[in-house]
């Protein structure tokens, strides 16, 4: 159900996404997909010759999934901002877990803009990528 | 190692048209099945500008080469999108990339290179449709 522009307050928390688990196939999906060729993400000899103990996710993988968290809360085109930092590594075999909560709530025009801080964090509770975004809610 | 002195310089420029193809195929490699991504009619997902910008623009590696940043140790360390309207399947969009910030921060463990690149999306009326901030670390050896 998207965030109904009316009863959206600060604290509130959005509606949670569960993605995954994450697996080398959505891996090896993803980097054609998004024109990304790092071996990083499909190579588990390169990754661990980078000092890795094998592949992980794109952190451009982990950011999609917030998008599509965003969009259910919001509905398409109601998005304004969406910023994420890629703070720690996603692993295969993770569920990844898209949340949030409200920020900030103020009027501009015909809508109600309203700020949030998102995360992503797997099945262990760790935060994965952190970030924040604007979305720009109808006020009908 | 990157300098200030390239900060404003535009890195790279760059037009394509956005295909229903190319956005039903990313939103597929999400695992997004939003019926808003097929078709003919279709708008792109947030992130979707990010595969856009690889295939509009031209560079890749050489790009990080001429940043003076070290590919090896290159990480993406953050993204920011803002949106003025979502993309939309058939528009043509031009590109231009453009570096916005170059600074450094020394810890215990050596220095770290940042470089942030902006790339700004118009629509063919020359609107603004999407800007993206791209931040990029990498280790000074």
């Amino acid at each position: 159900m998207p965030l109904d522009p009316r009863t959206v307050r600060v604290g509130l928390e959005l509606p949670p996404l569960r993605k995954g688990p994450i697996t080398r196939e959505m891996l090896k999906e993803y980097g054609p997909a998004a024109g990304d060729p790092n071996p990083m993400h499909v190579d588990d000899e390169f990754a661990r010759n980078a000092g890795y103990p094998g592949v992980f996710a794109h952190g451009m993988l982990s950011m999609g999934f917030l998008g599509e968290f965003l969009v259910n809360a919001a509905g398409v085109g109601n998005v304004r901002r969406l910023k994420a930092r890629f703070a720690k590594l996603t692993w295969p075999g993770d569920v990844v877990t898209c949340a949030g909560t409200v920020t900030a709530v103020r009027d501009e025009d015909d809508r109600r803009i309203v700020e949030c801080d998102i995360w992503t964090e797997t099945q262990s509770g760790e935060r994965k990528v952190i970030g924040s975004a604007t979305l720009a809610l109808p006020r009908g | 190692m990157p300098s200030k002195d390239m900060i404003g310089r535009v890195l790279t420029t760059g037009s394509a048209t956005v295909t229903a193809e190319h956005v039903a195929n990313f939103a597929q490699a999400l695992g997004d099945d939003h019926p808003a991504y097929r078709g003919a009619d279709a708008t792109a997902p947030l992130t979707y500008p990010i595969a856009f910008m690889t295939q509009a623009m031209a560079g890749g590696m050489d790009t990080f080469l001429e940043l003076g940043l070290n590919f090896m140790t290159l990480v993406h360390g953050e993204q920011e999108f803002e949106y003025l309207r979502p993309v939309r399947v058939g528009e043509t969009l031009s590109l231009t990339g453009r570096i916005a910030d170059v600074y450094d921060k020394t810890g215990s463990s050596g220095t770290l290179d940042f470089v942030v690149l902006e790339t700004e999306g118009r629509d063919q009326q020359g609107r603004p449709v999407f800007l993206s901030r791209n931040t990029l670390i990498s280790k000074r050896t």
